[in-house]
């Protein structure tokens, strides 16, 4: 018996809501980081979700769902592994990770 | 003979010709080459005049020479072009036959002056300023010529321009004019609406048409009036002429004596059918001319100046015409711009001539007894101040009383208190005959009040001087008789101008009552001298010495205060003006609007600043609340479907 | 073809005199040829054809090019200016006299297209093209506080032709014209109700009042003069470029008329308060630039007040008039930058006497004077006297106070003569070389020609003054009725000529005998 879609998707936007208050409200750099994981992976979650709901019309719809998750989590892990180089940079320049401090980007 | 009339518009071109080949080459020519030029072009001027005279003898009407288009606006349309009728080429004499007599004279006066080239420059600019002015057949073009002859005559008062006080005399006449320009302008422009167009002879044939003491004929001559005050230097624009006597003295004699101050009277004669038509402001014009006669009298008794006297004398004479064409004897007013030309040119001359002699001194209290050392300039002296005062049989005589008669019994001006009128101008003549025997007697008669250096150095003027007043003092007799009293003699001059002047109506007077007049006006003469004689040769000048200092003797030397008054009124609050002028808009409009645009731009700017904070998650809650407004703006509008 | 040749040699000879840059004498003789050349071109701009091609066909835009009516005046006279502005330029300017050269000749052609465009968004390309060059004048050869002065005026200037361009870009699409060309501008504006007829023409206003100049948006004209610089040149090219009242003429004020109606009267007050601000402001300066922007302001106003008189005689006289004072203004700047090279200074407070050791330079700058404050029989006269005379006929009131301002012209200009050649001589000085003789004559040439033989220029300027519609249209039947019916008059008065009364009674008699009246 399949769990129908709706559940998933309100999986999808708890995570996600989860996921944007983590990144609104952690001062920490890797904590941002984290929440910005969380919500590309509840967005994962939705797309497999729809991917399996509309697999009854065609292989390819269900296919190229799953394999843009697959794309997503590389970009992820690509993204991942920059920004903590940054901030490893910046580490060293300043010990504290905290974001509010950084606040020397402005134009 | 129109042919021959029509040759008469050379007549500018001569002396402007003259004047661009001096104002070029001038330098280079040796005395007394410039002056020769320039009396030769005016001569030539004088012969065309005297062909064109002896041309219209015959016809009644001009001769119109059109020359080109000049102005172009929708139904307006004004050529350049000349008017040669009997009223212009009577100007047209008087400028250059006058002029000549001027110019041979200037010959004498100005030599050895190192601006020579440059005085007969601007005086042949000036005759030919002049005749533009009297021949012009539409308004634009006679402004040309009446703002013309009033550069000419800010150059030539600050002639010798080294004493700062000659060019700001020169500047006050200019100002002074221009001031009377800003009313023949405003005239022109309401001529235009009223008339729908420019040309003079069209406007004066429309007048009768018109609606009797319409408002608007009465604006038009009111403001023609303006512009004719200001040129003719009577009130309220009177205060420029005495302060002209700083240029050279023929100059006084030529412009503002015989000729530019004339423009006026002649202004109003030209329009005389618009002014028989405004009865308001013809009595207007009467007034303005019998009061500021009256005025210039009585200034004239406490000045000391030799050639002041004589501007206050012209200021006085000049009201005598004006207040005749205002009464409506347009042709009145022509005849004593002619008497006068002769006997006041004569007057300022003979002034040079001693000036000359004295080596420069003005003061008549510094004169006396002149007359046995100058016999000629005495004489002619003496019968110009004779014919000035209206002594019989001399020209100011006659036209002096055809004006006073006129007045009396004019039509256009009745109900306008005209029989005061007539008193005023009647007193004036007493006041003028006094005045002038204190300026003869003070300078040529009576004890020499001379210093010993100037005495040596004291001489008859040169030949090249005394002629013109020969022939100028032939003139203040001669001249006279073209107009003998109507009522018992022919009118030489009344028939030659009445065909080119309006007609206005007059009373006739039983012919007794007429030698009433005149033997009232020669008991004023009499009057006149008579206190003239007692007060100076008699009692020696005991009975006005205490007046000196009295309030009286204020009032008359500074001419009743109009200069002080404009000064404060408009000079001083003019200056004011302007400084608070320049100071707002250097400091309030300047700085206010660039404190708009800049105040403005600075705020801005540092409220848009509030938005860069640095802090990364105000940036990313930015862009959440951007992407959520996306999302509702995209599901109301039903772009997602 | 000429048409496009006035506008394409200046600026072709302005890239080869950049290229000579502090080369003076290939400065001064690609300058002088260039400028003879393009005047000579002009002169035959009347009687030749215009041209008209599509220019970005996507949005209507054409290159038109019309060398009738008042922009060939304007055009002819322009370039007889810049003969000898160039002149003074060339061999006045310090350092690299060919970039200054170059942009007096990229201002030539700009200011061509727009007296010759009639593509409305041609014409607003030359408008902000010619700002670029005169702002460079500024700029870079300006005197010490040129910043500023180049700030403020590029914030007027392009603060005001922005609004003009929203108007330009609105118009088309509103009116539903064809294209940008001015005929079917003038085929389709008529569709346009009036209210929005009235924000098109503020947006165009706006940015035309800030080039009149118009009160209050003049500010940048004073400082823009005392600031360039001194040999005179930049500001006889800012003169060119008092273009405003030409674009009201020939674009705002035909295409919208229920606006002009409505907004006219404003403009009005405003050309007169600008008229007597300018002279009376100019009466109190001791700087000698300053003065000369001030009394160009008020000429300016003169100029405003012709146009929205709204008669025809008053429009000729104010495009007239900017003829003119391309001479005559251009010319005293000139003479200024001359007095300049002979005391180092424009403060009129260390001049004086100078007609002593230099007559002949005093009279030239006495005939260029009196040009400057409209005696008659010079080139000025013409247009103040008609521009005056047409607002006359509809608002006598405004046009009276605005004559009053001859008066003030009388008192600066006469001051001002003064000031720098009456008096006693401080230290001696020098008369006019060839150089300044050579540049004053074509000014002096001019002058002569438009002050003698108006006529000629007033009717071309004719042509296009008739395109704005104005209340005499109906009117001009009846001013040269009157005289005629005058005999007929005898029941109706006119309400011209006020309260009723019997015509051609009173003490005027016919046929009077000689006798009973003088």
């Amino acid at each position: 018996m399949m769990v129908p879609t709706p559940y998933y998707v309100a999986l999808s936007s708890v995570l996600l809501t989860i996921g944007m208050v983590g990144v609104l409200t952690r001062r920490s750099a890797i904590m941002m980081f984290l929440s910005i994981e969380l919500m590309l992976n509840a967005a994962n979650l939705a797309i497999v979700a729809f991917a399996r709901q509309w697999s009854a019309s065609g292989a390819e719809t269900a296919l190229s769902g799953q394999a843009a998750v697959f794309i997503i989590l590389a970009i992820a892990a690509a993204e991942v592994a920059v920004g903590l180089g940054i901030l490893v940079a910046i580490f060293r320049h300043r010990v504290s990770t905290d974001v509010d401090e950084l606040s020397e980007v402005r134009l | 003979m129109s042919s021959v009339v029509q040759w008469a518009a050379l007549a500018p071109l001569l002396a402007l010709v003259g004047s661009l080949i001096n104002a070029f080459f001038g330098r280079s020519l040796k005395e007394p080459a410039p002056g020769v030029i320039a009396s030769l072009m005016v001569a030539g001027g004088f012969v065309l005049s005297v062909l064109a005279f002896i041309g219209l003898q015959g016809s009644d009407h001009g001769v119109q020479v059109t020359l080109w288009h000049y102005l172009l606006g929708g139904s307006l349309s004004v050529d350049v072009g000349f008017m040669i009728d009997r009223l212009s080429v009577t100007m047209m004499l008087i400028i250059t036959g006058v002029g000549l007599l001027i110019h041979i004279y200037s010959i004498g006066y100005m030599h050895g002056d190192d601006g020579n080239s440059r005085y007969f420059s601007e005086l042949n600019l000036f005759i030919f300023a002049m005749l533009v002015l009297v021949m012009a057949s539409s308004f634009p073009l006679m402004f040309i010529g009446w703002e013309g002859v009033g550069v000419c005559s800010y150059l030539l008062i600050g002639f010798w321009y080294r004493d700062k006080a000659n060019p700001d005399a020169g500047r006050k006449a200019f100002i002074v004019n221009r001031i009377g320009d800003v009313g023949f302008l405003l005239a022109m422009f309401l001529t235009f609406k009223v008339f729908g167009t420019l040309n003079i002879a069209a406007v004066n044939a429309a007048a009768p048409g018109m609606l009797y003491g319409a408002g608007a004929l009465t604006a038009i001559g009111l403001l023609y009036l303006l512009g004719a005050t200001g040129k003719s230097a009577q009130l309220p624009l009177q205060v420029w002429l005495p302060d002209a006597m700083a240029g050279p003295t023929p100059v006084s004699a030529l412009i503002h004596a015989a000729t530019m101050v004339t423009a006026g009277v002649y202004l109003i004669a030209r329009l005389g059918a618009v002014y028989a038509m405004a009865p308001g402001a013809a009595g207007t014009v009467a007034w303005v001319g019998a009061i500021t006669a009256f005025i210039a009298a009585f200034a004239a008794f406490a000045q000391t100046d030799i050639k002041k006297i004589l501007a206050y004398s012209t200021i006085s004479q000049i009201g005598y015409m004006i207040a005749a064409v205002g009464a409506g004897a347009y042709w009145v007013g022509i005849f004593h711009v002619l008497t006068h030309a002769f006997f006041k040119a004569l007057l300022f001359l003979s002034a040079g001539s001693v000036i000359h002699a004295m080596g420069g001194e003005q003061d008549i209290r510094k004169m006396g007894g002149l007359g046995r050392r100058m016999k000629i300039t005495g004489n002619t002296a003496l019968i110009a101040t004779l014919a000035i005062s209206g002594v019989p049989f001399l020209a100011g005589f006659f036209s002096k009383d055809a004006i006073l008669s006129s007045t009396l019994t004019s039509g256009l001006l009745a109900g306008s208190g005209n029989d005061v009128l007539y008193v005023i101008l009647l007193v004036t003549a007493a006041m003028t005959a006094a005045y002038m025997f204190r300026w003869y007697y003070g300078i040529f008669a009576g004890e020499s009040r001379v210093d010993k250096h100037a005495a040596e150095h004291l001489h008859e003027s040169p030949a090249v001087m005394t002629w013109p007043l020969g022939i100028l003092a032939f003139g203040s007799i001669a001249v006279g008789y073209l107009g003998l009293p109507e009522f018992a003699f022919p009118n030489l001059i009344h028939r030659w101008l009445q065909p080119a002047t309006a007609r206005v109506d007059f009373n006739e007077l039983a012919s007794s009552t007429d030698w009433w007049l005149i033997g009232l006006s020669i008991l004023m003469v009499a009057i006149g001298i008579g206190v003239g004689w007692w007060v100076y040769h008699v009692r020696k000048g005991a009975p006005v010495a205490g007046l000196k200092d009295s309030t009286l003797a204020g009032a008359s030397r500074g001419a009743l205060g109009f200069d002080a008054l404009y000064r404060i009124l408009f000079i001083a609050s003019g200056e004011g003006l302007s400084g608070g002028i320049a100071a707002l808009d250097r400091d309030v409009v300047d700085r206010g609007l660039a404190g708009i645009g800049g105040g403005g731009t600075v705020l801005l700017s540092r409220l848009a600043r509030l938005a860069q904070s640095g802090f990364a998650r105000a940036y990313a809650f930015a862009m959440l609340l951007g992407v959520l407004t996306l999302v509702v703006v995209a599901a109301l509008t039903g772009v997602l479907k | 073809m000429i048409a496009l040749a006035v506008i394409v040699v200046p600026i072709l000879f302005a890239v080869v005199t950049g290229l000579a840059g502090s080369r003076r004498r290939a400065a001064l003789g690609f300058g002088l040829f260039s400028t003879l050349a393009t005047f000579v071109l002009a002169l035959f701009l009347p009687g030749s054809s215009g041209i008209s091609t599509p220019w970005i066909p996507g949005i209507g835009v054409t290159f038109t090019l019309s060398p009738t009516g008042a922009g060939s005046v304007l055009t002819i006279v322009a370039a007889l200016t810049m003969i000898p502005t160039v002149l003074m330029a060339a061999r006045r300017v310090e350092r690299d006299p060919g970039a200054f050269v170059a942009l007096l000749l990229l201002m030539q052609g700009a200011l061509a297209g727009i007296f010759l465009a009639r593509d409305l968004v041609l014409f607003y390309v030359s408008w902000e093209a010619a700002l670029i060059p005169s702002m460079l004048m500024l700029g870079t050869f300006g005197r010490d506080k040129r910043r500023a002065a180049v700030l403020k005026y590029l914030v007027y200037a392009i603060g005001g032709s922005f609004l003009m361009l929203i108007s330009i870009l609105a118009i088309k699409p509103l009116s539903g014209a064809a294209s940008y060309r001015f005929t079917d501008l003038m085929a389709a504006t008529p569709h346009l109700a009036g209210a929005t007829q009235v924000w098109l023409f503020i947006g165009l206003a706006i940015g035309m009042a800030v080039k009149l100049p118009l009160w209050p948006l003049h500010s940048w004209l004073i400082d823009f003069n005392e600031q360039n610089h001194p040999s005179g040149a930049a500001d006889v090219a800012g003169t060119l470029y008092k273009v405003g009242g030409f674009g009201f003429f020939a674009w705002a004020m035909p295409l919208l008329p229920v606006a002009v109606n409505r907004v006219g009267p404003v403009l009005l007050g405003l050309a007169v308060a600008t008229a007597l601000y300018g002279a009376i402001a100019a009466a109190a300066q001791t700087d000698m630039k300053r003065l000369l922007a001030y009394a160009s302001l008020s000429h300016m106003g003169i100029v405003g007040v012709g146009i929205f008189g709204l008669h025809l005689a008053g429009l000729n006289g104010a495009i007239f008039l900017l003829a003119a004072q391309m001479l005559s203004t251009g010319g005293m700047f000139l003479v200024s930058g001359m007095l300049y090279e002979r005391k180092g200074s424009f403060d009129l407070d260390r001049y004086g006497g100078l007609a002593k050791s230099a007559p002949a330079l005093a009279a030239l700058s006495l005939f260029v004077l009196f040009t400057f404050i409209g005696v008659p029989g010079l080139a000025n006269f013409p247009g103040e006297f008609l521009s005056l005379l047409g607002a006359y006929q509809h608002h006598p009131w405004a046009a009276a106070f605005a004559t009053l301002s001859v008066i003030g012209a009388g008192v600066y200009g006469v001051n001002l003569y003064q000031r720098l050649y009456q008096g006693e001589e401080r230290e001696a000085s020098f008369d006019v070389g060839a150089l300044e003789v050579f540049a004053l004559i074509p000014l002096i040439a001019g002058i002569l020609w438009l002050g003698i033989f108006p006529s000629p220029q007033l009717s071309r300027i004719q042509t296009q003054s008739q395109l704005i519609a104005t209340p005499t249209a109906s009117a001009t039947a009846e001013a040269p009725a009157a005289l005629a019916a005058a005999p007929a008059r005898a029941g109706g008065a006119t309400d011209l000529l006020g309260s009723t009364g019997v015509p051609g009674e009173g003490p005027v008699a016919p046929d009077a005998p000689l006798g009973g009246s003088r």
